[in-house]
């Protein structure tokens, strides 16, 4: 599975698709990575940054959505205090 | 003009009127903090569980015991930037001694666990990004590191 965690004032908002499945071609999963794409491509446009994460490796930066990607974090921007 | 007496017989009915409106508006903000608790208490349980998936357990350890998350620079190998759990600025290590200090922070409100992988993932993935929206506070004497500076 691969997930997209979007990070808010509510915590992480979760979104995942079965890759297996995508690449099958199941509709299901299809349906799900394109809504993942479009979130993703929504929160770019408000400035938000994505990175892909892996426990014990540095994490990557990702400015065009990779369906392939295992787990992304998109986070605020910031700003100096 | 209106008769006095018919006044003051209508005082304890708008004081009674008062009570109910004072009542009812203390029961509903009553109500919308202990939501809003609610709400922050999942959200940050939300980040704690999201750090550890995100951090070994070595790192999540080390975070819980000094207060801040140790994040090598990829750039600079002697730099090493200190991410508190809390308030307070990133320190900036230089071969073991904090040089600097940072104020930087996510642009909307965070879980404090999430603040912190915000940090990570700059740092680790966009350093140059981060240290450009960073204002720099440089230490006029370097500091051996204790707690997170504030």
């Amino acid at each position: 599975m691969a997930v997209l965690r979007i990070l808010s004032n509510l915590g992480d908002t979760k979104y995942e698709w079965d890759v297996s499945r995508v690449q099958q071609g199941d509709a299901l999963a299809v349906a799900a990575v394109r809504e993942a794409e479009r979130i993703f491509a929504q929160q770019r446009s408000k400035g938000a940054i994505a990175f892909k994460v892996w426990p014990g490796r540095s994490a990557e930066r990702l400015d065009s959505f990779d369906p392939q990607a295992e787990h992304v974090v998109i986070v605020p921007r910031v700003a100096g205090g | 003009m209106e008769n006095p007496s018919d006044v003051s017989a209508a005082i304890p009915f708008l004081l009674f009127l008062g009570l109910v409106l004072v009542f009812f508006v203390a029961v509903s903000w009553r109500r919308h903090n202990t939501k809003l608790e609610l709400a922050h208490r999942v959200a940050q349980d939300r980040a704690e569980a999201l750090l550890k998936v995100v951090l070994t357990p070595e790192e999540y350890a080390s975070l819980g015991e000094r207060g801040y998350l140790e994040v090598p620079s990829p750039s600079q190998p002697t730099r090493t930037y200190c991410v508190p759990r809390g308030r307070g600025r990133v320190a900036v290590q230089e071969n073991g001694l904090i040089v600097e200090s940072l104020c930087v922070a996510p642009v909307e409100w965070l879980p404090p666990g999430d603040v912190v992988l915000t940090h990570k993932l700059m740092i680790e993935g966009d350093e140059q990004e981060y240290l450009r929206h960073a204002n720099r506070y440089r230490l006029k004497v370097p500091t051996r590191p204790t707690a997170p500076v504030s």
